[in-house]
């Protein structure tokens, strides 16, 4: 009840300022055109709504401490409204980008309180959050509120929050990082040897912060051996991958190889120089094992000399079946993880 | 299993959202890290070498500094031998929690670990620098 006198007092404060406002701003007009053919009668308010619009900027100065002065309109080429986007005569995109988000959200918005208070006025209940509503939606279907409040619930044990600990984490989100960077240069990237050179450089020089993605893609790369190197150091030490941790340790070796492999890969497809010798020595070491040591070498050749072929095939490599093998060798490795808990140091 | 089983609330944390925003702060740390890298590339990028050009062998072919200390262990034993020893390395590696079994029972089985990996680093590093400096 007090609410509510206290919304009707502080209502009709408004609506009186706002009368004594419009008072004050529309009575000037009598003085202003004091020298006109048909006087009103004195006392009288008239309210001449043909001249409201020039009658409140005279006079707005009363109210306000400085007075408005015209604004000069731009010049027309200059003027980029939502209208002439619309019908073509005007090319920015920005400006009626910006006007729609702004007006529309602010819009959006007014329209949202409104159906906020009505609804609470009907109702009278109070107000439940659009999120809530949609998680609930959502539940009411598929039911996942339980399952997955026990997921985010799972106990962390309080010795897993040392810093040597996220070393597995840092691999993982730099192969998140690297897979982000990598789909950035892929977009630019021919692997083939008359374009791989001058794809890397227009990326370099042409293609917007190009060169910030090829540098992160790069010591991400680096970064993530490290990391992973850390992070086996790290089990190692620890013994976490004794008993019933064996296959952990395996998959681990196994996403060590798999990242040397796209290192090995992407080493290559700049094609220049460094690049090219670099797989070169290192494909020869892969030729050195016994029997099979050719045949290995003409595998990741694809024929005894280092050519197109080998630039798409590393490619193909390096962008979807390392990946897709990555992703899901790091899928085993976590639930792993999840399902037998960090190992306890002793 | 057995090292989750007697987890009570003094000795652990929820996994939301205690531990997911430990997580997100090393998550936005490596971020900021890889934007500042970034940053720097705008100014000083990779770049290229001259054009791959498989008639004209440089000088110094150095393979990725990961491969450096297998080349340069490849480049004085024998070819068979360089080839083998890594493929049983790995091998040994990859099932090594098949051959140590033992569980540990004191803090002396990780000095013995520490001191080994030490001395496989320091084997590993030094035979990488030796390959880039060569």
């Amino acid at each position: 009840m007090k609410i509510t006198a206290r919304r009707i007092q502080l209502i009709a404060i408004l609506s009186f300022c706002l009368a004594v406002l419009f008072l004050i701003i529309f009575t000037g007009e009598s003085q202003a055109g004091a020298g006109g053919q048909d006087q009103p009668p004195p006392g009288e308010v008239t309210a001449d709504w043909s001249h409201a619009r020039e009658v409140f900027s005279e006079n707005l100065h009363r109210v306000l401490p400085y007075k408005f002065t015209a604004a000069t309109l731009p010049p027309p080429e200059k003027d980029p409204c939502l209208h002439c986007h619309i019908t073509g005569e005007e090319t920015g995109l920005w400006t009626p980008l910006v006007r729609w988000i702004l007006f529309g959200s602010a819009g959006l918005l007014f329209a949202f309180g409104i159906y906020r208070s009505s609804s609470v006025w009907v109702t009278r209940e109070p107000w439940k959050p659009l999120l809530s509503r949609a998680a609930d939606w959502v539940d009411s279907r598929y039911e996942i509120s339980d399952p997955l409040s026990k997921i985010l619930s799972k106990p962390v044990p309080s010795f897993a929050r040392r810093w040597w600990y996220c070393l597995g984490g840092i691999t993982a989100f730099l192969f998140v990082v690297q897979g982000l960077t990598g789909i950035m240069l892929a977009f630019y990237y021919q692997p083939t040897p008359e374009h791989a050179y001058a794809s890397i450089q227009y990326i370099e020089t042409q293609v917007n912060f190009g060169s910030a993605v090829r540098m992160i893609h790069h010591w991400s790369a680096n970064g993530m051996i490290l990391m992973c190197t850390a992070h086996m150091i790290r089990v190692f030490i620890m013994g976490a991958y004794k008993k019933p941790r064996e296959f952990n340790w395996v998959s681990g070796v196994l996403l060590l190889l798999l990242t040397l492999g796209f290192g090995l890969t992407g080493y290559l497809l700049p094609w220049d120089q460094r690049a090219y010798w670099a797989t070169t020595v290192a494909t020869e070491i892969g030729a050195a094992i016994p029997v099979i040591g050719d045949l290995v070498l003409v595998f990741a050749r694809v024929g005894w000399d280092i050519a197109a072929q080998t630039l798409t095939r590393f490619y193909a490599l390096h962008i979807l079946i390392l990946p897709v093998v990555t992703i899901l060798s790091m899928g085993a490795h976590f639930l792993m993880v999840r399902r037998q808990g960090i190992a306890k140091p002793l | 299993m057995a090292d989750t089983d007697n987890l009570t609330e003094e000795n652990s944390v929820p996994f939301y959202p205690d531990h997911v925003s430990n997580e997100a702060k090393v998550v936005l740390g490596v971020s900021v890290v890889a934007v500042l890298i970034g940053l720097i590339g705008l100014f000083a990028p990779v770049g290229l070498g001259d054009p791959a050009d498989p008639m004209n062998t440089p000088a110094h072919v150095k393979p990725e500094w990961y491969f450096l200390g297998l080349y340069q262990l490849l480049k004085y034993i024998s070819k068979t031998a360089g080839a083998v020893l890594p493929i049983i390395g790995v091998l040994v590696i990859t099932f090594w929690p098949f051959i140590d079994r033992k569980p540990d029972t004191s803090r002396q089985s990780y000095r013995n670990r520490s001191i080994g990996i030490a001395l496989f680093m320091v084997v590993l590093i030094a035979m990488t620098i030796w390959g880039e400096v060569s």
